[in-house]
């Protein structure tokens, strides 16, 4: 980029572009298109015509703000308005009105939708794009067999085959496949045409046998032997109208509706010219595609690669909107017709306000938002997180793979997704490979295509030109490699560089290449590009990084990494949580909830978001940058949002680390830290959780929240107001009551303990008409009541349900058992906390923070963390910031170990510490032992990494259970923290007891804290009266569920007992 | 330059102060000789001045806030360009100078609008602010910031779990460390067995105390953690059962009567160390016993029958029981009554 001058500066789009721009199609076109298909209705007597007057459709403003959506849970959408006509045949007059036909949920310029106060957000699907596919395949009898795939819109597909004999199927189910002559006559051809038609007619002739002549001799006959074969039914169907409508249905709509796309490309792959309009498979695209099929046995024509990007199609938010918009109008419609039927059996006049309803579209997009798998809750533990869910692909969803079932092929990297898809961020796991990010320069195309931008070299102009080039296309020019020595010097004529051409890694001539790509990180995804020296990292820890970043929480002091890669100031922007002023304009009144700028002459009040809750429990906060009266320029940060600092990204603290050993502290990954990361605060973070309770209706009444709770000690009940709903600003412990509620109950005399009954009738206690159903702060919760809201909604008749929603703030710091992380896939667990005299210290004495494995290196291979620390540390002293592009190697040989050695060579000088450069063992130091003042035997590699604490915190998971809740059928424990579960005594974990000898134990385990009812209670009692626990005499209860389930096949378990003296035979219940 | 002095320097090693500067209010920086030493001693000095320095200092910090208006440190106050808690964390990092014990109150009471300072804090004369520019927070607007403070004296760092107190304050993370780094190097010169050493110990302190007087502290620190040492053994520390008031004497083996004595003490270690959870009780008697402090064999001799028919719920069963089991196993028996 450094080589012409006159060349235009290109920025990287903005990250939740590509998520606005799909909605902004489905605005502009998606709408209009779906409601120009809404047809006009008419009544069964044709008196009546409903019509929609498509092209004055209105999108009203929406009436709250996206905050305001968010605090009072509610929808931010925007009313659609559409004007309709009611004409009536007879008298010729319309009645025009505009009616409402429903809300469409806005995005927001973030890319986020805000539904019922949730955020959610639609991630991107890819597809394989509607077309055909030819493949081939050996057979058992090591032959090739050729077929060529039909894809329709929906996902369906139908393929062709041809066989070594020459001849021509199509196969409609996974079993049976008929002659191609049959299906294309059931389509309605009939043999002239198919003769005509193609290219090789002799060899459909040369299958042509007696049977199929008579099945193609009418239409009929040729459905009916379709139909058989396709819904594999025996027998003889009759031809009749319903058998062709359920054909219709179920084959041609769903696996021969190509769609506009999947037309284009058929055209494309077949030479066809059929027009656009024509969505459908028709009889010629099943002769073309045979006609190719031939070729390909003749060697003629190439197969198809499934996994090129550019038979992929991005479904995004613009389509599945439209899709759900289409479908609520065909409901609409149906609404529609049955009223007007109605109205005219009832004698009444509709008008068109009171045909259209809102319900359907309302709904529609409700369920679609609530339940499509695509519609995610957008994850908020960070800022980047917010920007990286946006840009996620998926494969998953309707229409896509499993990822159970889904091949290896299809997860792994292609050539074509170089620029486009990220070759390393995707999700670990099940899903690997099918849930994949977007290259941070992709973008989507008007087909569904992703593009990626290339410098075009061209002879003729001087400038160079900026493309965006689709997968398709290329795979037909010669691109240089971003990252080659020659792009950045000043002759390139007899340079070779590396180049791609064909999915193939060629060195080529300067002067043959065509295209070259712009910017090193335009390969990677947002997440991948923050790693410095990735270009160090193998792709697999690499993968883990961009992952765990995203795990981050959010720390109560932020601080800007030392070595990044200069992405963190775009990454922090576009995920909208620094408040940035829309224009300039100067600061007249800055708050810690408010600043208020004016400027050309009216003012504007930019709200701060104060300690809010993200779902994922971290705390989002802003902090005012600017003082009163200073002058703002547009696009100015004015306050810094939670885990940004200046406006760049900062996840993480810069710590002094050391890569030793230290007493086996840090074996398998831990990590062993200073007390000073705790006590300093620089760890430490908020979490607000959120604990909610809502009062129902029974049958004996509604329930109360009260402070009055019987039965219960004055000490939980402390922090309740007079309402019973605890108090702002109060300290809470678990196990104290938030919210008191009573359910009344009727006082069954029975329900009671005996000697309860007895001390009723002593001391003459009311019987109690009410049970406490309190929101009580469950196991782990503690902390400060930051905000409890009370939310009345109007419900039915003399009854408002309400929910009462209470917030605690806790504040964490580290712990033993925390998880943090590096920027290079290097994780651990904390695993001790020391005094500050007792870590290693360096030479000018300061002691190290952080002391990690040394062998959690070698076989992992990310080295650029090596690289990343002593960088950090150079720039630590000498006080600068590094941001190191990724393959910095094209400058020049080993340029990041030149770099980082000469920038630690110059802080040793400047700051006068020889130690921090040795050049016996460069980055390395000697360090001593807090303990014992010893230096250690080897030199030890010290300096400043940029470390994350990580949403993995001990203090969700901890857990432990000595009584609790059993499962209903099974009688055994729950299983999970949150349910106060217990721990699965699985088979391995039998085995290790029996290998052991310990029979009791074992006893224990599947007896008395399992599944016998019986004994588990009794064990209570004993041990409460003091005496011998009685062994279980009869089978746990899960055995007696297998012996009923066995019954329920028909199969009886018996257990028999046989007396040896009489012989007599005693029936047990088993 | 120190070479010098060093060469004149014989006999008693002594200290001297090489090089002081004061790099702001809060950070001072000193270094320090001492010399000469003998082989080995620099290093044994060093790092027990080090741990010292860093461990051991006491400091002076704000504890507890208390605000009247405010609900809790996650509110805003109008008015103040700070939230509560930044304000809380500002006054975590005073630096505060005294020799006090036990708490103190001090108090800010400050109306807007204007910037609040360390120096508005108003303090007990004992106490003393070291950084009067230090930021608590900007008044915008008219109004007024209140705050009661508790001031502690104390080591090391402490962090407390707020309670609802009935006052409405809540404690701040304190961290009591005046020494903010400390280092020691050891240069030997001399020849042969003649080696001697220097010890150069830096530090750098937050201006609650100088580098001299961090010096001072901790040495004296170190002394009182040696002076008993220096005192006579106390010699019945652990034998807290010793009837016959003879000590474990380690030195006299040789010594027949010891001998006996060491058996005797034997047989008591070991009953000691036999648990009446291994002597087959039945569970009732088994905690009953445990409630009353009896958890060995040598617990349960030590009492009498009657003793332990004092015990709540223990009835004669019970006690017939134990003393069938001590017989049968340990062939020991209880006395009737107490001594």
């Amino acid at each position: 980029m450094l080589r012409n001058r006159n060349e235009g500066m290109s920025t990287i789009p903005e990250f939740s572009q590509i998520q606005f721009e799909g909605f902004c199609r489905f605005i502009d076109w998606g709408l209009a298109e779906e409601l120009h298909k809404f047809p006009k209705i008419e009544d069964t007597d044709q008196e009546i015509e409903f019509q929609l007057f498509v092209e004055t459709y209105q999108l009203a403003e929406p009436l709250i703000k996206e905050r305001d959506a968010v605090y009072e849970s509610l929808t931010y959408s925007s009313e659609l308005y559409v004007p309709a006509g009611l004409i009536w045949k007879p008298g010729k007059d319309m009645q025009e009105q505009t009616v409402f036909i429903g809300n469409i949920p806005l995005m927001s310029s973030l890319g986020i939708f805000i539904v019922n106060g949730i955020y959610r957000i639609v991630i991107n699907q890819i597809l394989q794009s509607p077309g055909i596919y030819y493949r081939s395949e050996l057979d058992h009898n090591g032959i090739f067999i050729y077929t060529g795939t039909i894809i329709s819109d929906w996902g369906g597909r139908s393929e062709l085959e041809i066989d070594r004999k020459a001849r021509i199927w199509a196969r409609v189910s996974r079993k049976q496949k008929i002659s191609i002559l049959v299906s294309s006559s059931a389509m309605g051809s009939n043999l002239r045409e198919i003769l005509e038609n193609v290219r090789y007619p002799e060899i459909f002739l040369s299958f042509l046998n007696e049977r199929d002549k008579k099945k193609i001799g009418s239409r009929e006959n040729a459905i009916l032997e379709f139909y058989q074969q396709f819904a594999c039914v025996g027998g003889d169907p009759v031809f009749s109208e319903s058998l062709c409508r359920e054909l219709q249905k179920k084959f041609f709509q769903q696996r021969c509706e190509l769609g506009r796309i999947g037309r284009r490309n058929m055209n494309r792959r077949l030479n066809l010219d059929i027009p656009q309009n024509n969505t459908f498979l028709l009889p010629r695209d099943v002769l073309a595609a045979a006609d190719h099929l031939i070729g390909m046995k003749f060697g003629m024509g190439t197969l198809d690669d499934m996994n090129h990007l550019k038979n992929k199609r991005i479904r995004s938010v613009a389509d599945l909107l439209q899709d759900q918009f289409g479908l609520a109008l065909v409901r609409l419609e149906n609404v529609v017709r049955g009223t007007i039927c109605g109205a005219i059996r009832h004698k009444l006049i509709p008008t068109p306000q009171n045909l259209v309803t809102s319900t359907p579209l309302t709904t529609t997009y409700e369920s679609f938002f609530g339940l499509h798998p695509l519609s995610q809750v957008l994850d908020r533990t960070n800022p980047l997180t917010q920007i990286v869910h946006g840009r996620k692909s998926s494969y998953l969803g309707p229409g896509g793979l499993t990822g159970r079932t889904a091949s290896f092929r299809i997860r792994d990297i292609h050539t074509s997704h170089y620029g486009r898809i990220c070759p390393i961020d995707t999700s670990e796991g099940i899903n690997v490979g099918l849930i994949g990010s977007l290259a941070i320069h992709a973008r989507v195309g008007p087909w569904g295509s992703i593009k990626t931008p290339f410098y075009e070299i061209s002879e003729r102009s001087k400038r160079l030109q900026l493309v965006y080039l689709s997968p398709s296309v290329d795979e037909y020019h010669m691109v240089a490699a971003g990252n080659s020595l020659a792009l950045n010097r000043g002759i390139q004529e007899e340079q070779a560089v590396p180049a791609r051409y064909r999915q193939e890694f060629l060195t080529i001539a300067w002067e043959q290449i065509h295209l070259r790509s712009i910017f090193p990180f335009q390969y990677f995804s947002m997440g991948a590009s923050l790693i410095p020296f990735i270009e160090h990292n193998d792709a697999n820890r690499a993968l883990m990084s961009s992952n765990m970043q995203r795990q981050a929480v959010p720390l109560s002091r932020s601080e800007k990494c030392i070595v990044g890669t200069g992405l963190e100031r775009q990454a922090a922007l576009d995920s909208g949580v620094s408040a940035i002023s829309e224009r300039e304009g100067k600061v007249i009144y800055t708050n810690t909830d408010k600043i208020i700028l004016s400027g050309n002459g009216d003012t504007i009040t930019i709200p701060l978001v104060m300690y809010q809750r993200s779902n994922k429990n971290t705390c989002m906060h802003q902090k005012t940058q600017v003082s009163r009266g200073k002058c703002i320029k547009k696009g100015q940060i004015l306050a810094n949002g939670a885990a940004t600092v200046g406006g760049e990204l900062a996840l993480g603290k810069n710590v002094l680390v050391a890569y030793m050993p230290w007493e086996g502290y840090n074996f398998e990954d831990a990590v062993l830290i200073s007390e000073r990361l705790v006590y300093e605060d620089i760890y430490t973070s908020f979490h607000i959780r959120k604990y909610e309770i809502q009062t129902h209706v029974t049958s004996q009444g509604p329930e109360r929240i009260t402070k009055e709770i019987p039965h219960l000690e004055t000490h939980l009940l402390r922090n309740l107001d007079r309402n019973g709903i605890v108090m702002l600003g109060s300290w809470v412990e678990t196990g104290d009551i938030l919210v008191g509620k009573l359910t009344p109950q009727t006082a069954k005399e029975s329900s009671y303990a005996p000697e309860d009954r007895l001390l009723r009738a002593i001391l003459g206690i009311q019987v109690s008409t009410s049970k406490e159903t309190c929101l009580k702060l469950p196991i782990g919760g503690r902390g400060r009541v930051i905000d409890v809201r009370w939310i009345q909604k109007k419900g039915g008749s003399s009854y408002n349900p309400e929910t009462i929603r209470v917030y605690i703030s806790q504040k964490r710091e580290m712990k033993v058992g925390d998880k943090v992380a590096g920027r290079h896939g290097n994780k651990g667990i904390i695993s001790k906390i020391l005094p500050r005299q007792d870590m290693p210290y360096l030479q000018d004495g300061t002691p190290v923070d952080m002391v990690f494995n040394p062998l959690g290196v070698p076989s992992r291979m990310n080295v650029g963390q090596i690289f990343e620390c002593s960088l950090g540390l150079a720039g630590d002293f000498l006080g600068r910031h590094y941001r190191v592009a990724p393959f910095d190697e094209r400058y020049e040989q080993e340029a990041s170990r030149k770099l980082v050695f000469s920038e630690l060579y110059e802080a040793s000088k400047q700051t006068a510490n020889p130690w921090v450069f040795e050049p016996e063992y460069p980055g390395k130091s000697r360090i001593f032992d807090g303990r014992t003042g010893d230096p250690f035997d080897q030199p030890v590699l010290i300096g400043k990494s940029y470390i994350l604490k990580l949403i993995h915190q001990v203090d969700d998971k901890i857990h432990g259970r000595s009584s609790g809740h059993y499962a209903l059928v099974t009688q055994q424990p729950l299983r999970g923290r949150a349910k106060q579960g217990g721990q699965r005594v699985g088979e391995m974990e039998v085995w290790a007891l029996e290998g052991f000898g310990v029979a009791h134990i074992l006893q224990e385990m599947l007896t008395y804290k399992s599944d016998h009812i019986r004994s588990r209670q009794e064990v209570l009692g004993t041990t409460i009266v003091g005496g011998t626990i009685a062994n279980p005499g009869d089978a746990p209860e899960s055995f007696r569920l297998l012996v009923r389930e066995l019954r329920s096949l028909a199969l009886e378990l018996n257990h028999f007992l046989l007396s040896e003296k009489d012989f007599q035979i005693h029936r047990k219940e088993a | 330059m120190v070479r010098e002095e060093i060469a004149v320097a014989t006999g008693a090693p002594r200290w001297k102060c090489v090089e002081s500067r004061i790099d702001s209010k809060r950070l001072y920086y000193s270094r320090f000789i001492l010399s000469p030493l003998m082989k080995g001693q620099a290093d044994m000095i060093g790092i027990a001045m080090r741990r010292a320095l860093l461990g051991e200092i006491e400091g002076t910090c704000i504890t507890r806030v208390k605000s009247e208006k405010v609900p809790h440190e996650f509110s805003t106050i109008v008015g103040i360009e700070e939230s509560v808690h930044e304000i809380v964390m500002n006054l975590k990092e005073i630096v505060l100078r005294s020799n006090l014990y036990g708490t103190l109150d001090a108090s800010i009471c400050i109306r807007g609008p204007r910037y609040v300072t360390a120096q508005d804090i108003i303090l007990p004369p004992s106490v003393e602010i070291v950084d009067a520019t230090q930021h608590i927070a900007n008044l915008t607007e008219r109004v007024d910031l209140c705050i009661k403070l508790q001031i502690e004296r104390d080591r090391g760092y402490s962090m407390k779990t707020p309670h609802n107190d009935e006052d409405g304050s809540y404690p701040i993370d304190a961290i009591f460390m005046p020494v903010r780094n400390a280092n020691h190097s050891v240069h030997s010169y001399g020849n042969g067995n003649e080696k001697q050493e220097i010890l150069f110990i830096e530090i750098w302190t937050n201006g609650s105390l100088t580098p001299k007087e961090a010096l001072y502290e901790a040495s004296r620190n170190l002394i009182d953690l040696f002076i008993p040492f220096l005192h006579a053994e106390e010699r019945e520390i652990h034998l807290e059962d010793n009837a016959n008031g003879v000590p474990l004497a380690l030195f006299t083996f040789h010594d027949e009567f010891a001998i006996t004595n060491i058996r005797k003490n034997k047989k008591k270690m070991a009953l000691k160390s036999i648990f009446i959870d291994q002597s087959e009780l039945p569970s009732k008697t088994y905690n009953c016993l445990k409630k009353s402090n009896i958890h060995t064999l040598l617990d349960l001799l030590n009492n009498s029958q009657e003793d332990l028919l004092k015990i709540e719920h223990f009835c004669m069963e019970d006690v017939k029981r134990i003393l069938d089991i001590l017989q049968k196993h340990f062939g020991f028996d209880l006395p009737k009554n107490g001594k």
